[in-house]
């Protein structure tokens, strides 16, 4: 699952890790936007190549690259079943743009989550008058999840003290042999939820109703910068596509 | 036997546990592992069925590299009993729980069954036998863990911290049965923090800190010793703190003393009686 981290947090300071969420949010939508408007090589190699030196910039291409390498598996599988299975006239290319348009959708979310730190996303979210219970939840759940991978390498090896294989075995048994590590995971975690609600209501959660915030994030001219920008880009971006169309160098495709 | 050699462990590779532990211990013999949090004791004694494998060096169960060997085979030896029971228990019953172990180490049904009446019976909880593991207190899901793991048979028992969550008579009780077990010859393993228990029950203690041995001998010395104590943040035994006291008013009575019996002779000679 090594791909999944190119969705998480990198303590680093950047210009890009600096601004606000929302803005970020902002590009990050329009960057996702376009590369579902876009199914041809060429304007998703342009949107790739301009986010990746945005990603050097936020110090985390190294953590892209790895990530990119864990998901080689599932983008082979893409190239190879829809080279032989798609009834397009290039089925290479389209494949080709298939992946590119996964790998740019990627990239543009994980710009987002590269950088924004959860307590930061939580407290954008209150500040969108999401109401703090619901934005505490979420970040709380992401929070955790490093938590439970830890507690399932215990479970797996306290079960593997015992003489569970889980390795060996055919499919049922491999199967069967989940049960051992699922039950103490959801047991332990429903234990861990309810301790940690008493603790947090101990400490006074939900007590006040305008409860206050020690830090806001505030919106500062290169977030204004930002969300201009990425505005600019979606109105061409829609405007290209939907009244111009596709210059034919833009349309360029392999023969296959 | 159990023999490492220079071993060392880091965690994702680079975060140091262990940093070149040696070590022997022979059959039959009682051992407590003690030292800070984060000393490497746990990492210690995963490696013993297989767990871990060592990044550097050797670990030898009985004359063979464990690294030829998986971790089912190894429990069939060392039976390993964690820290905390919720990451093992399962199955709807406590009988269940403790026959599972039993059957994936290839034992047949009557047998299973067999010993897990003993065992349940050993421990003193044959009456939770049908109860749900998850309805159970944190002490006595404590004790069904340790039933799965007593119920094989191992004839190495290493054992996570099990005093924790124990009250004294059950941790009087544990000790009894672990040198009970130690005396019908098995080697008993045990990592704990409790300077009172190790001095009770284990006649060697291993000293860790840093991911290093700093200290292995005779548990008596080993905890009278002011600086494994520092090193290892515990505190000496209540009765060489005793000892030390009596030190000071009477230089005759030797301060490295741990045991009740040792305290009592010596006040009884204090004040002129004794046989």
């Amino acid at each position: 699952m090594s791909f999944l981290e190119v969705f998480q947090y990198t303590r680093q300071d950047s210009v890009i890790h600096r601004l606000d969420p929302r803005s970020k949010f902002v590009f990050s939508g329009t960057c996702a936007a376009i590369s579902l408007m876009f199914l041809q090589i060429v304007p998703l190699t342009i949107l790739l190549f301009a986010l990746i030196p945005l990603l050097a910039v936020a110090k985390s291409l190294g953590r892209w690259m790895r990530s990119m390498r864990g998901l080689l598996g599932l983008i082979l599988f893409i190239m190879v079943f829809n080279t032989l299975f798609a009834t397009v006239p290039h089925p290479l290319s389209y494949s080709i743009a298939l992946t590119l348009r996964l790998i740019a959708l990627m990239t543009s979310f994980s710009l987002f989550f590269l950088t924004v730190h959860p307590d930061d996303l939580s407290q954008a979210l209150i500040q969108l008058h999401v109401k703090f219970e619901f934005a505490f939840a979420m970040s709380m759940a992401m929070r955790y999840v490093p938590t439970l991978a830890q507690e399932a390498y215990a479970i797996m090896d306290a079960q593997k003290a015992r003489g569970v294989e889980l390795d060996k075995g055919n499919l049922l048994r491999r199967i069967k042999n989940v049960i051992p590590i699922i039950v103490p995971l959801i047991v332990v975690s429903i234990r861990r939820a309810l301790s940690v609600a008493e603790s947090m209501e101990s400490r006074g959660f939900g007590a006040s109703e305008n409860r206050t915030y020690l830090e806001r994030l505030q919106f500062r001219r290169g977030d204004w910068a930002v969300v201009l920008v990425s505005l600019l880009l979606l109105a061409s971006a829609v405007y290209i596509r939907y009244w111009l169309g596709l210059p034919a160098w833009m349309m360029w495709e392999l023969p296959l | 036997m159990i023999i490492l050699e220079d071993v060392h462990y880091a965690y994702d590779g680079v975060y140091p546990a262990l940093r070149g532990v040696s070590l022997q211990i022979d059959d039959g013999e009682s051992v407590a592992i003690m030292g800070t949090n984060g000393a490497g004791k746990t990492t210690l004694i995963k490696h013993l069925n297989g767990l871990l494998r060592p990044d550097r060096g050797r670990v030898f169960i009985d004359g063979v590299d464990t690294s030829t060997m998986s971790v089912a085979e190894l429990s069939r030896i060392v039976g390993l009993v964690w820290q905390n029971p919720d990451h093992q228990l399962f199955l709807e019953s406590v009988e269940k729980e403790v026959i599972f172990g039993l059957k994936n180490l290839g034992f047949s049904d009557e047998e299973a069954r067999e010993r897990c009446d003993v065992t349940l019976r050993d421990l003193g909880i044959e009456h939770l036998a049908q109860r749900s593991p998850f309805t159970l207190s944190g002490g006595e899901r404590k004790r069904v863990t340790l039933a799965c793991v007593l119920a094989t048979e191992p004839r190495v028992l290493a054992l996570d911290e099990p005093t924790i969550g124990q009250d004294a008579l059950q941790k009087a009780r544990l000790g009894a049965m672990l040198q009970a077990m130690n005396a019908s010859g098995r080697t008993v393993i045990v990592v704990t923090h409790d300077v009172e228990f190790a001095v009770e029950n284990f006649n060697r203690t291993i000293a860790m800190a840093d991911g290093r041995i700093v200290a292995d001998g005779p548990t008596r010395s080993v905890l009278s010793n002011d600086r494994v104590i520092e090193q290892c943040s515990l505190s000496p035994p209540q009765m060489t703190l005793t000892a030390r006291a009596l030190n000071r008013l009477f230089p005759d009575v030797p301060t490295r003393l741990a045991f009740v019996e040792e305290v009592e002779s010596q006040i009884v000679r204090l004040l002129g009686g004794g046989e």
